[in-house]
């Protein structure tokens, strides 16, 4: 009974002991379990959570260590298209601020000498507050939060 | 051979595996529950030995149904059970939020490793199994096969068809992109338009604009509500198909096999199913579009394909409830048309039927054309 | 308390309040017509700022009320002399320097009078120099000349409700200043009658007009902006562009490096107006760069072949641009990550901003910086972009040898069906 006819391609096998046979049914069985392997590491991949950090969604943006910043310097994060500067001003005291001209959306640019920000279009110029000095911007420049943790720049925009 | 009594020395790794599972519980049982839905044929006796029950499984022969046109309705299960598969996939990253939604299809799409393919097969399928219940609603009308004794066959298969469009309405919203997000707006607006059943329905799924109650609403339908009514008309297709066999058009019986080729061409066909789908996903990839934004028509939005007809009907200068009094009607009657035929009597004969519905078709293509082209005025 | 009492208490509460019910709509009449009649003398009410001159003044005293002036130690009788307390009107219209109605030639040495005395002004920290700047403003001279028609202080604070220039609602807030002097500049027959140029409708047709009213940027430039406030006087050559350069530093410091200025100072014509006009200003055109050229050189000369290269300079770059923003918007539909590309293109935005800033010079050089700089910007994305997209013809690529896969397992598995008996029976 068991030898039906699910099992009527073994037995050739089992009483000619023709290799060919056995091979072809091991390199059978070998092919079709590949799909097992297959189909567990596609969706062993697929589970795989990417990172987040670059969701549009995402509030808080890792800037990087601390230390890595000097005080006085400027760094632009390209963030999408909201791009923003992150300045240390001291020793703790690091802020971030939108590095998008409040005027036509100009990508403005650190001075270093004036601690300022100078829109390279037509001349707009901003503190480290945010506010407009002159030129033609007509608001203030949108600051953000800064949050130093365990030496660890975040910045939540 | 069945006089081999289970004690024999010839037994073999895999007779002893199966007494093995068969001496603690009882699989005649589950293999009985899979007859329900088509896969295993044969009736089961529960009470047999797990062994004795695969061997009558083995040597009983069956009408395989894995031929044109009777594989109409095996793809509808095929299809649906790649669907659920790809459909539970997506569900893991999946947020049914007005924020989350687009950034997680997105990202599905864009970041997870093979998400796109799973994205794509998931709506590629979607747009097979909508064309197949369609197809095979009107082959079992084309054929006849609503009458005595198969009315629950009828019966079911229109219910799967509404159960899938349903299906494809509902998920179709879930991305939240521009597209899917007004092409359901205009989906809404004829539901809504509809007398009596409009203003229940919209109940059903959460108002009659768009919010984000609606997209949790259409996601419980999309992913629980429906896949489980469809599983039961599945089973009642199978059921019947069991107890009144395939059908016999033009007197020709299904020729019998075994069951080792029918299962055979089993995993053959959904291989291939898998395989086109994935060929389809990867050459022709559906495209993606911008996150909705509900302060901004993009122009020329339609309501998806199936619903073009009924969207032309409301575009017809006539008031809203004649419109959509016929397409109630319509959608009842559709169901009920074994008893509508029987109360004909003989007034109506094959022919004449089936030109009837050629032309309720024809209309029905026409009138989808026309909504194509209503709003571009 | 017997029974008996309390009905008797019980009888006299209800006719008391029966009473009290009738009398209650004659009270109020009573009262409301001596609310009435002490309303109607009331208006000559005597407040701080205005004393009783209300009485008869109403409508001054409420415009006065409103003002700025009001709330300070300043009265009718400020400027008008007078005597507000007095009960009759001869007594009040007499005295005190009494002036009556101000003409419009002794208003603004009235105003002066204060508003050009540091010590009244100190603690509101107001300059002291209108009037002088007025004394030599368009507007004071012909005043001086005995032209009666021209703006005093009044045209434009007001008379009695002078505001603060900070209060929104003062005709010399910044939106509202275009409107004051329009009044006048922009009235069609004083313009017609006086010969002037209705700059008013010029102005509002403006870029800067757009930026005030729709865009709400109070640093656009009104006409005070260009023309002084109290010492408004037309600009004239050279100093239009003294007063453009105040807003536009860029274009003025590259105008000046390049071969326009010199030139054009020896010509005497006006340097920015010249191409871009005055009050009319329109939103800056590129087309401008080639086109504006023939308006003094000949066609066909290098210098406009000059002005022909600098525009198909920035074309190309702003092509290069767009080009970019087409394969990502592509690369969207995928969808692909295109954070970084979109970043990349708003900063490839800015040098093309630069680039016109820099086209004031004249000169290729000046400007190919920053074409240049945009171009490569749009070109490599369009590469990189580009290559991703092809990246995509791998996984068809993998799509063989998928089907490879798919028809040896068919081939199996149908020897495994084939292997069994075909049909029973
Ligand atoms: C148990 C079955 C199912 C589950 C769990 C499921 C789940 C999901 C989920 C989570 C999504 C959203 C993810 C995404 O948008 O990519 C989705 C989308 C979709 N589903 Fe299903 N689904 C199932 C069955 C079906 C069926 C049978 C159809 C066909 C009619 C269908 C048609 C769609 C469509 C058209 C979309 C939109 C795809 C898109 O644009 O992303 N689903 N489904
Ligand atoms: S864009 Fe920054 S000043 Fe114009």
């Amino acid at each position: 009974m068991a030898d039906g006819a699910g099992r009527s391609d073994d037995q050739p096998g089992a009483e000619g002991g023709t290799d060919r046979r056995g091979f072809l049914k091991t390199l059978s069985g070998a092919f079709l379990s590949l799909w097992a392997l297959g189909g567990a590491g596609a969706i062993a991949a697929y589970m795989r959570a990417p990172e987040h950090n670059e969701s549009s969604n995402e509030r808080v943006v890792r800037i990087g260590r601390l230390e890595d910043l000097r005080i006085g310097e400027a760094r632009l994060v390209r963030h999408g298209v909201s791009p923003f500067f992150v300045i240390r001003t001291g020793a703790e005291h690091v802020i971030a601020l939108s590095a998008v001209c409040t005027h036509v959306r100009c990508i403005l640019a650190y001075d270093h000498e004036r601690r300022g920000l100078i829109c390279p279009c037509h001349d707009g110029r901003f503190d480290l507050n945010g506010n407009v000095v002159s030129g033609p911007p007509p608001r203030a420049l949108p600051t953000y939060e800064v949050s130093t943790r365990a030496g660890e720049v975040f910045v939540r925009v | 051979m069945s006089t081999l009594a289970s004690e024999t020395p010839a037994r073999t790794r895999r007779d002893r595996a199966v007494d093995w599972i068969d001496a603690r519980i009882n699989l005649s049982e589950l293999f009985s529950f899979l007859t329900h839905f088509g896969l295993i044929y044969t009736p089961v006796d529960t009470r047999r030995p797990l062994r004795d029950v695969l061997e009558q499984i083995r040597t009983t022969p069956l009408e395989s149904y894995a031929r044109w046109p009777h594989i109409l309705g095996l793809l509808t299960a095929l299809l649906f059970a790649l669907e659920a598969v790809s459909g539970i996939l997506l569900a893991f990253y999946y947020q049914p939020t007005a924020l989350g939604a687009y950034d997680s299809t997105r990202s599905i799409v864009r970041d997870v490793m093979l998400g796109w393919l799973v994205h794509h097969v998931h709506m590629w399928g979607s747009w097979l199994l909508v064309a197949v219940v369609l197809v095979r609603m009107i082959r079992l009308f084309w054929d006849g096969l609503y009458q005595a004794p198969r009315e629950l066959l009828w019966f079911s298969a229109v219910a799967l068809a509404w159960l899938v469009i349903q299906l494809d309405f509902t998920g179709l919203l879930l991305p939240w992109d521009e597209q899917s997000y007004w092409s359901a707006v205009r989906g809404l607006e004829i539901v809504w338009a509809l007398p009596i059943v409009g203003p229940m329905l919209s109940a059903l799924v959460g108002g009659r604009t768009m919010s984000e109650d609606v997209l949790n609403r259409f996601y419980v339908l999309h992913i629980i509500v429906l896949p489980v009514l469809y599983l039961a008309f599945v089973y009642l297709t199978f059921a019947t198909m069991r107890r009144v066999g395939l059908s016999r058009v033009g007197g020709v019986a299904p020729k019998l096999t075994t069951f080792r080729r029918h299962a055979s061409d089993l995993v053959i066909i959904t291989l291939l199913l898998f395989a086109g789908l994935v060929t389809l996903s990867t050459l022709m990839p559906f495209q993606f579009h911008g996150p909705a934004d509900p302060y901004r028509t993009p122009k020329g939005t339609l309501p998806p394909w199936y619903m073009l007809a009924p969207y032309a009907l409301f575009q017809l200068p006539l008031p809203r409830w004649i419109p959509g009094l016929a397409l109630v009607g319509t959608a009842f009657t559709l169901p009920f048309l074994p008893a509508i035929v029987r109360a004909a009597g003989n007034r109506l004969d094959d022919k004449r039927l089936r030109m009837a519905g050629l032309a309720v078709f024809g209309l029905w293509l026409v009138l989808s054309v026309l909504g194509a082209f209503v709003d571009r005025r | 308390m017997s029974a008996h009492a309390k009905e008797k208490g019980m009888g006299l509460w209800r006719r008391a309040t029966a009473l009290t019910l009738l009398l209650l709509p004659l009270a109020f009449l009573l009262a409301s017509g001596a609310f009435a009649a002490a309303r109607k003398t009331g208006d000559g009410k005597v407040t701080k700022a205005s004393g009783r001159c209300g009485s008869c003044h109403p409508d001054e005293r409420v415009a006065f009320e409103k003002s700025r002036h009001a709330g300070e130690d300043m009265h009718c009788t400020s400027c008008h002399g007078g005597n507000d307390q007095s009960l009759d009107e001869a007594g009040a219209h007499q005295g005190n320097g009494w002036r009556g109605k101000i003409t419009r030639a002794q208003d603004p040495a009235m105003c002066a009078s204060c508003h050009a005395d540091e010590k009244v002004m100190q603690p509101y920290d107001l300059p002291v120099d209108q009037y002088s700047q007025y004394q030599t403003s368009g507007h004071g001279k012909l005043l001086a000349k005995g032209d009666g028609k021209v703006a005093v202080c009044s045209d434009c604070h007001g008379a009695h409700d002078v505001l603060s220039a900070h209060d929104p609602a003062s005709r010399t807030y910044v939106t509202n200043i275009p409107r004051t002097c329009g009044t006048c500049h922009g009235d069609t027959t004083l313009v017609r009658e006086r010969k002037m140029k209705d700059t008013y409708h010029e102005y509002l047709g403006s870029v800067h007009a757009k930026s005030l009213f729709d865009k709400g940027n109070l640093k656009a430039p009104t006409c005070v902006s260009c023309h002084g406030v109290h010492g408004a006087a037309p600009s004239d050559i050279g100093n239009v562009n003294k007063v453009c350069g105040r807003c536009h530093t860029a274009e003025r410091r590259y105008f000046k490096s390049g071969p326009h200025a010199a030139a054009m100072a020896a010509e005497q014509m006006a340097e920015c107006s010249s191409c871009h006009g005055d009050h009319g200003i329109a939103p800056s055109e590129t087309a401008r760069l080639a086109s504006s050229c023939v308006k003094c050189h000949d066609k066909g000369s290098k210098d406009e072949v000059l002005g022909a290269t600098l525009l198909a300079d920035y074309q190309s770059a702003a092509e290069a641009i767009e080009k970019a923003e087409k394969v990502v918007a592509r690369a969207d539909a995928v969808p692909i990550q295109t954070e970084d590309y979109k970043a990349r293109i708003e900063e490839a935005h800015t040098y093309l901003f630069e680039a016109l800033t820099a086209a004031h010079a004249v000169s290729p050089e000046a400007m190919s910086g920053y074409t240049t700089r945009a171009r490569s910007v749009g070109e490599e994305i369009q590469e990189e972009l580009g290559s991703k997209l092809q990246n995509i013809t791998v996984e068809k690529l993998f799509l063989l040898v998928f089907w490879f896969y798919v028809i040896v397992t068919i081939g199996i598995i149908r020897r495994f069906r084939d292997a069994g008996p075909r049909a029973v029976k």
